[in-house]
C-alpha cells in the first residue's frame, strides 16, 4: 500500500504523452496552415459534451478565453456568440456541424472557428484516494478555406488524495475522510484550467503575443 | 514506474516553464464570477459578474494594460440587455476600437440587439 509515495496534490499527466508513439515535432511541421493564414481571431463554440456529466459544458466554456488570449488570439466574447446563437435558433454545437466555417466569417468575422469536445470528466474514488480526470479535444478551422488548421487534444489527471498520512488504522480512517472532503469540494475547473494550458501551449501564438511569428521552431509531442 | 517518473518530471518542468504568460493582461476574477454567475443565475450573481468587468476594464487601464479581448463587448452587451443602450453602445465601439478583428462581430451585436426579438423579449 505504501509503495506510492503521493504529494498532497500530485499532478499526474497521464495523457498524450501515456499511449501509443510519440514523436516530437516542430509547430512548423505540425500546424504549417496556421503559419500559412495568419489567423488573428478565434471563434470559440460552446463546447461539445462527449461525457455524463450534464453540466460540465456550461462551465467547461468559462475556462476558455484566457488561456487562447494568452496565445495572442482576438478570442470573440464566448457568453455573447453563445447567447447569440441561441436567438438564432442554435442552442447546440453538434447542431450546427454541418454548417461551413466561411458562415463564421460572414457572420462574425471570426479568421478561425474552434471546436472544442469535452472527452472526459470524472472523479473516482478509492480506499486511499482519488482522483479528478479531465479530458479535452480542440479542434481549429479556417473560416477561409475550412480546412483543419491545429488540433491537439490531452487528458489531464489530477490526484486528490490526501497524501502520505501516517500509517495504522487511525491514519487510514484520517486518509478517507480527507480524501472524501478533498474530492466532495474538488472542483473540475482548476483541472480543466490546467489541461486547457497543456494543450493550448501548442498552437502557434497569434498577433497579440510577442513571440509572434518567432516559434515555428518550438517542439511539440504528437501521437502517431 | 522509473519511466513514468522521469516523465511526470520532464513535463512538469516544461510546463512550469510556459506557466508565466508573457502577454500582460488583467483578467480580475473573471473565470470565477462568470462560473459562479452560470452555476446560480440570480440577478444578483450577473451584477457580481458585471462589478468584475467593471473592475478588468479600470485596472487594465491603471495598468496601462490593453483590455483583454471580449471584456469590453462582453459588458456592452449586458447593458444593451438592460435596455441601457446609449452606455451599452459605447462600450461595443471600445471593443471595436481596441480591437479590430471584432468589427463585424461588433455590428452584428448592435444590429440583433436593437431589433426586436422574435416572439417576445423576457422582461
Amino acid at each position: 500500500m505504501k509503495h506510492l509515495p503521493s504529494p498532497a496534490i500530485l499532478v499526474c499527466l497521464v495523457l498524450w504523452l501515456g499511449s501509443g508513439c510519440v514523436s516530437t515535432l516542430t509547430k512548423q511541421e505540425a500546424f504549417p496552415g496556421m503559419y500559412e493564414e495568419k489567423p488573428r481571431s478565434i471563434l470559440v463554440l460552446p463546447p461539445m459534451n462527449e461525457t455524463t456529466a450534464a453540466d460540465a459544458k456550461e462551465y467547461y466554456s468559462t475556462t476558455l478565453a484566457q488561456p487562447l488570449a494568452y496565445m495572442g488570439y482576438y478570442v470573440f466574447p464566448i457568453e455573447v456568440v453563445t447567447d447569440m446563437m441561441q436567438h438564432e435558433g442554435a442552442y447546440d454545437t453538434e447542431a450546427i456541424l454541418a454548417v461551413p466555417p466561411q458562415k463564421f466569417r460572414e457572420y462574425f468575422g471570426a479568421d478561425a472557428v474552434l471546436f472544442v469536445r469535452i472527452t472526459k470528466w470524472d472523479t473516482a474514488y478509492y480506499v486511499i484516494g482519488g482522483h479528478v480526470t479531465v479530458g479535452v479535444a480542440f479542434q481549429l478551422k479556417s473560416t477561409t478555406t475550412g480546412a483543419e488548421l491545429w488540433k491537439y487534444d490531452g487528458v489531464l489527471t489530477v490526484n486528490t488524495g490526501g497524501g502520505g498520512g501516517g500509517g495504522g488504522l487511525a491514519g487510514l480512517i484520517v486518509q478517507v475522510v480527507v480524501t472524501a472532503v478533498n474530492t466532495a469540494m474538488a472542483d473540475y475547473l482548476p483541472v480543466a484550467r490546467q489541461a486547457n494550458a497543456i494543450v493550448i501551449s501548442t498552437i502557434p501564438t497569434g498577433n497579440y503575443h510577442p513571440r509572434y511569428g518567432q516559434d515555428q521552431g518550438d517542439r511539440i509531442h504528437q501521437r502517431k | 514506474m522509473r519511466w513514468a517518473a522521469l516523465i511526470l518530471a520532464g513535463a512538469s518542468i516544461l510546463f512550469s516553464a510556459c506557466a508565466k504568460p508573457p502577454i500582460a493582461y488583467y483578467w480580475g476574477d473573471y473565470s470565477s464570477s462568470l462560473y459562479n454567475a452560470k452555476k446560480n443565475p440570480t440577478p444578483e450573481s450577473l451584477q457580481d459578474h458585471k462589478k468584475v468587468l467593471v473592475h478588468i476594464i479600470q485596472e487594465s487601464n491603471r495598468q496601462s494594460l490593453r483590455v483583454p479581448p471580449g471584456v469590453y463587448a462582453e459588458y456592452g452587451y449586458l447593458l444593451l440587455k438592460e435596455g441601457n443602450t446609449t452606455e451599452g453602445m459605447k462600450y461595443l465601439d471600445l471593443e471595436a476600437q481596441t480591437y479590430p478583428e471584432s468589427k463585424v462581430f461588433v455590428e452584428r451585436v448592435k444590429v440583433q440587439a436593437t431589433q426586436p426579438a422574435d416572439g417576445k423579449e423576457s422582461e
